[in-house]
């Protein structure tokens, strides 16, 4: 639809083949019955989902199919940092997250990426440092983070907190968490429990509200204490057979000694109780927050609030005001292999270097699948038409009701001459009907031989043009238009619909892209092929053995022709 | 053996974790010796070795799916990895790239005809009869691989799923979403747990009154020790709101540059700015129709009527987008508007209003009201509002606010209008109060005169002497059984939660099972008609023995079970 004019998807048919799962209703079987005698509709919202240009198309050659990303398995070989181009290990990915744990970040404002600057004017590069974006100017100083280092932002950042707070690390949290307790534990037990909210209260006071990052962590290990205290310890358990473990040796002499068994009878265990303080995660709404961010938004208006966008993009999508904005770590990127679904066959499989693009397996559908193309037909040559482009027809302005000639394009990539069907409803689904007639629905496309062999073969016999050798082509049904060593193209008629019949209709105005022309056309192939022509590689096709077999494929392509105006 | 296996498991634990390793302070509340702390996890063969437990799929992913967004990360972490939205842009084919394009980004995207506000940026909807089911399953499938492909980047190794749902749900819906999840992403097991359950938990508590606001609709639930006892639901909520406040921006830019036809706000431009400056005022407004104050406090709510600041502030909205691209400057005030309108329609008699589109306040006093007494005293302390909407500042206080008054006004009392007997109904009432306020102003007297040492009061009148076997009991209750914070009851208190998505990570940390497990085999070969009817499978190891050498592994269940969701 965006893509420019004129242009050719490829249905994938996994979405109606893929429902391998048991939860077919009634009402869906009934569809995919009707489904093999319909029409492939490009406007139905099903279709954006099935349709691919057909660069994006992988062929499983077991299967003989197409196959779409929906219909492939994707195993991730390696990770690596789009920026920095390091290789990542598999370990550090599952310690340390998705994220380069280097210096590559983007501007959490626009996304591009930004550079560490040293602060000092004198010498080159001595600290205070900072990240800076380069294209919306947008630095750490605005939050008050610099680093002592240029290198290892990522590090240093996890410790630093907006405005140069220190970020406590988990065992630092934990160890705070702890003295806290046992402080409020020891005035516990000195006075009742009134005197104990209010020291409590004081703390938080002092460090203003705990962070979700805090609020987790403390969560995390209430949790964590009560889930200890639950799990029962007794022996037989299907728990912890673990003979390493002090409990289970303790557990073990504790059955052979006499006295212990009768002493160490527990009590029943307490229900999981609630968290009782701060320290624990629990958070008390308090509404002064809430007065404090909207004066703030009174104040400041527009400019210090995030867009929705900006905010999701965060690591803690919680964050309101552009002071809170951390810049972002890079998302890593993965080299994937990728298998058919149905087959677990590899179709791609790219070489492990980062920097190299090239593929050690890699089954395109553009080598296996005829390639459909479709343009204008103009009365005059092609070079004539490229010269003056004055006259080079508008796709984007097709008139409605007037019949004009497109000319279809197949080139076959296989080593195999192939038998094409062309079928299409004579108006196309939708609202605005446009008529379509191929004119010649059958024809013989060559195979794709050697260049050689066609230079060779087209001084001996006139198979070049076809039947149409010196005059030019015409427009007549049932004849195909041109022909090449492995293209054949047909004409078809079109007489583009009209888009006001639809808005003088008394409904509404057209929705976006209703005016555009596209075309779904059925293809089907034929050819013979070589039995074991898979086996020894595609380009062995000479090797004939007498043992040749007949493979056929049928698919959808949706043509996009132009957009009707008028 | 069994140490090694040990610390395969902390390593494949991750960073988080590692923090939150066994402590002192752990282990002393527990009665027992130091020991390994278990993970919980099970042997799971029949006849395994305990080496054999250490199963490497017990790992998990954390999925939360909403009727907007979709939040995915790893338990143990407190933010999701990803927050995606299902934004129409997503949804386009493969290969179009309108989105970047500069002159489409200016443009404003219209919406379809046919189609209500907002419908193209939700997954789903509770009413099927609206939906093709067929294009959520496609939207999931393209946003799951979004997922997996760029944010989890994941090793091939199969990893369980906690799902985080919605509490009810239609089964086709479900089974939807669980066809990709089981098909596309391969996950050998799925956990259910229910949204206000996981909100509950990740507040740290057992029982609590959790409203979500979503955006179809709101949702409060009671929930009492992690169960759901009671739900009621409205209408009014994040699309409500948002369509209140296009009309209110609608109004305002006519009013800038005059009215223009079909160059109405878009959905985009009002979620911006309803997130980023839109505001609810956090203090209700005295009503004098549907709240009756006694007269002893209507003075003081008099304050809370809107004093008229000079000059008033305003907000300057920018809205590139428009033809041509404007600004707008409205007044501060304007920005509450919309949630009064949608959430709280404080304008409008109680009853006016259908079944489904109940005012907030009202609704979560309804579901407080048909709670048993027990359990109302309990979650009446224990509100956790949640949901997209509740970021909206000043909401959370002024629905606890206006709760806290309509409980003030009328009790807790099921009959809405005593007819004749009203007048007298009233008078109890008031009399009623006033001896309680009178009460409360005696002791108040009391306790400044007692700090008189010349006249001793008479016996009655003075404090209770303290004794000290009962200050002994006291103490010993205090430091053995739970802390009298989390006993709290019987007062309006919100308490803030971390959201449903951190519950489930946190739920997933502790290796907690749920009860709704389906297993990717059972459920490929039955789908959802395959659960038992029971709605409870008990989850607690049974205790019948197998003979010697034989430990049940608690990985295998006979039946599974929809729990809520049947």
């Amino acid at each position: 639809m965006a893509q420019t004019f004129p242009y050719t998807y490829y249905a994938c048919d996994c979405y109606d083949s893929n429902n391998t799962s048991s939860t077919k209703r009634a009402s869906q079987l009934l569809q995919e019955a009707e489904e093999d005698e319909r029409t492939f509709d490009p406007r139905s919202p099903r279709a954006n989902y099935s349709l691919y240009p057909l660069e994006h198309l992988l062929y499983c050659e077991d299967c003989q199919q197409i196959r779409c990303p929906r219909c492939i398995i994707e195993e991730t070989l390696n990770w690596y940092c789009p920026s920095c181009l390091f290789e990542v290990p598999s370990s550090v990915v599952k310690s340390d997250g998705n994220r380069c744990t280097r210096s590559c970040f983007s501007c959490p404002l626009c996304t591009s990426p930004m550079q560490t600057f040293s602060l000092d004017m004198t010498g080159e590069s001595a600290p205070p440092f900072i990240l800076e974006c380069q294209y919306c100017r947008w630095s750490t100083l605005e939050i008050g983070i610099e680093f002592e280092k240029g290198q290892g932002i990522a590090a240093q950042l996890a410790r630093i907190g907006n405005g140069g707070k220190h970020i406590p690390t988990n065992k630092e949290r934990d160890k705070e968490r702890e003295r806290r307790k046992e402080i409020e534990g020891r005035k516990s037990r000195d006075l009742l429990s009134p005197s104990t909210e209010s020291t409590n209260t004081d703390a938080d006071r002092a460090d203003g509200p705990p962070s979700h990052d805090d609020l987790f962590s403390n969560l995390t290990a209430f949790y964590k204490s009560q889930v200890d205290a639950q799990t029962p310890s007794n022996p037989f358990s299907s728990h912890d057979i673990n003979f390493s473990s002090p409990s289970a040796y303790s557990r073990i002499m504790n059955l052979y000694s006499t006295t212990g068994s009768k002493k160490n009878k527990r009590n029943k265990p307490s229900a999981m109780r609630e968290v009782a303080s701060s320290l624990e995660g629990l958070t008390i709404h308090d509404p002064a927050n809430d007065a404090a961010a909207i004066e703030r938004i009174k104040k400041e208006g527009w400019g210090v609030t995030l867009s929705p966008a900006q905010k999701h993009a965060q690591i803690n999508p919680n964050v309101r005001f552009v002071d809170e904005l951390r810049p972002l770590a890079t998302l890593l990127c993965t080299k994937r292999s990728k298998r058919c679904r149905s087959c677990r066959q590899i179709l791609t499989k790219p070489e492990s270097k980062i920097t190299s693009t090239r593929y050690k397996i890699k089954l395109l559908a553009l080598n296996h699948i005829p390639r459909l193309s479709i343009r204008a037909l103009n009365a005059m040559p092609p070079a004539a038409v490229a010269s003056r482009t004055a006259d080079a027809f508008d796709y984007n302005a097709l008139k409605p009701g007037m019949p004009s000639h497109f000319l279809l394009h197949i080139s076959n990539p296989l080593f195999d001459p192939i038998k094409v069907t062309l079928a299409t409803p004579s108006t196309t689904p939708g609202r605005v009907q446009s008529r379509v007639t191929i004119l010649c629905p059958q024809f013989d496309v060559g195979a794709n031989t050697d260049i050689w062999d066609d230079a060779l073969s087209s001084s001996l016999s006139p198979i070049k043009r076809g039947s149409i050798t010196d005059q030019a082509p015409q427009i007549e049904a049932g004849k195909i238009w041109d022909r090449g060593r492995n293209w054949t193209s047909v004409a078809v008629e079109i007489v583009p619909g009209f888009t006001n019949a639809v808005s003088s209709d008394g409904r509404d105005e057209l929705e976006e892209d209703e005016d555009v022309l596209e075309i779904p056309i059925f293809v089907r192939i034929e050819y013979e092929t070589d039995a074991g022509a898979d086996e020894r590689g595609l380009g062995d096709s000479r090797g004939s053995k007498g043992e040749k077999e007949r493979r056929e494929e049928a698919f959808w392509t949706v043509v996009g022709v132009g957009r009707i105006k008028g | 053996m069994s140490a090694s296996g040990e610390r395969k498991v902390s390593a494949s634990l991750g960073r988080s974790v590692r923090g939150a390793a066994p402590r002192l302070a752990d282990l002393a509340s527990t009665p027992e010796a130091p020991r390994t702390p278990t993970l919980g996890r099970s042997v799971s063969s029949l006849f395994g070795s305990p080496g054999g437990s250490f199963r490497t799929d017990d790992d998990y992913v954390v999925i939360e799916v909403g009727s907007r967004f979709v939040r995915a990360g790893f338990p143990g972490e407190s933010t999701p990895r990803c927050t995606l939205a299902y934004d129409p842009d997503n949804q386009r084919r493969v290969g179009d790239y309108r989105q970047w394009d500069p002159q489409g980004a200016q443009k404003r995207q219209n919406p379809r005809k046919g189609q209500e506000w907002g419908q193209e940026y939700e997954l789903y909807r509770m009413d099927l009869s609206q939906i093709d089911l067929g294009v959520v399953e496609d939207k999931f499938e393209r946003i799951m691989r979004e997922v997996y492909n760029k944010y989890f980047v994941l090793d091939t190794k199969p990893r369980r799923i906690l799902l985080a749902l919605p509490p009810k749900m239609p089964h086709p819906l479900m089974s939807t979403l669980l066809d990709v999840l089981f098909g596309s992403v391969q996950a050998p097991s799925i956990t259910l747990m229910s949204s206000p359950v996981l909100s509950t938990v990740a507040a740290g508590l057992r029982s609590a009154l959790v409203v979500d606001i979503g955006w179809a609709e709101t949702l409060v639930t009671a929930v009492c020790e992690y169960r759901e006892v009671h739900e009621e639901r409205t209408v009014r909520a994040g699309k409500l709101l948002s369509e209140e406040m296009a009309k209110v921006l609608n109004a305002a830019l006519d009013e800038h540059a005059g009215y223009h036809e079909g160059d109405d706000i878009s959905f985009e431009e009002v979620e911006e700015v309803l997130s980023r400056v839109g505001w609810c005022k956090s203090k209700p407004r005295s009503n004098r129709r549907t709240l009756y104050f006694p007269a002893r406090t209507s003075p003081i709510l008099e304050e809370f009527e809107d004093a008229v600041e000079t000059p008033e502030p305003t907000i300057t909205i920018p809205l590139p987008k428009a033809t041509p691209p404007s600004e707008i400057t409205v007044p501060f005030a304007t920005l509450a508007k919309p949630a009064e309108y949608a959430l709280f329609a404080t304008e409008t008699a109680l009853n006016e209003f259908d079944d489904d589109e109940l005012p907030l306040h009202h609704l979560i006093y309804r579901a407080l009201l048909s709670l048993p007494m027990d359990v109302r005293r309990v979650c009446m302390s224990r509100i956790v509002i949640t949901g997209g909407v509740s970021a909206l500042p000043g909401l959370k206080s002024r629905i606890l606010a206006e709760l806290e008054a309509l409980v003030h006004a009328k009790g807790w009392d099921a009959v809405r209008n005593y007819g004749t007997a009203s007048a007298r109904h009233e008078q109890i009432l008031r009399q009623k109060r006033e001896a309680l306020e009178l009460q409360r102003q005696e002791s108040e007297d009391k306790m400044t005169e007692s700090l008189d040492p010349d006249s001793p009061l008479p016996a009655g009148l003075r404090a209770h002497e303290e004794d000290n076997i009962d200050a002994k009991l006291a103490h010993v209750a205090l430091r053995n059984g739970p802390p009298p914070v989390s006993l709290t009851g019987g007062i309006v208190r919100g308490v803030e939660t971390l959201g449903p998505w951190a519950g489930a990570s946190l739920v997933a940390q502790q290796r907690i099972r749920g009860i709704v497990e389906i297993d990717r085999e059972r459920y490929l070969q039955h789908g959802l008609q395959g659960a038992s009817k029971e709605k409870e499978v008990s989850v607690v190891a049974q205790r019948q023995s197998m003979g010697p050498n034989v430990v049940r592994g608690a990985g295998e269940r006979a039946s599974w079970t929809l729990g809520v969701w049947a």
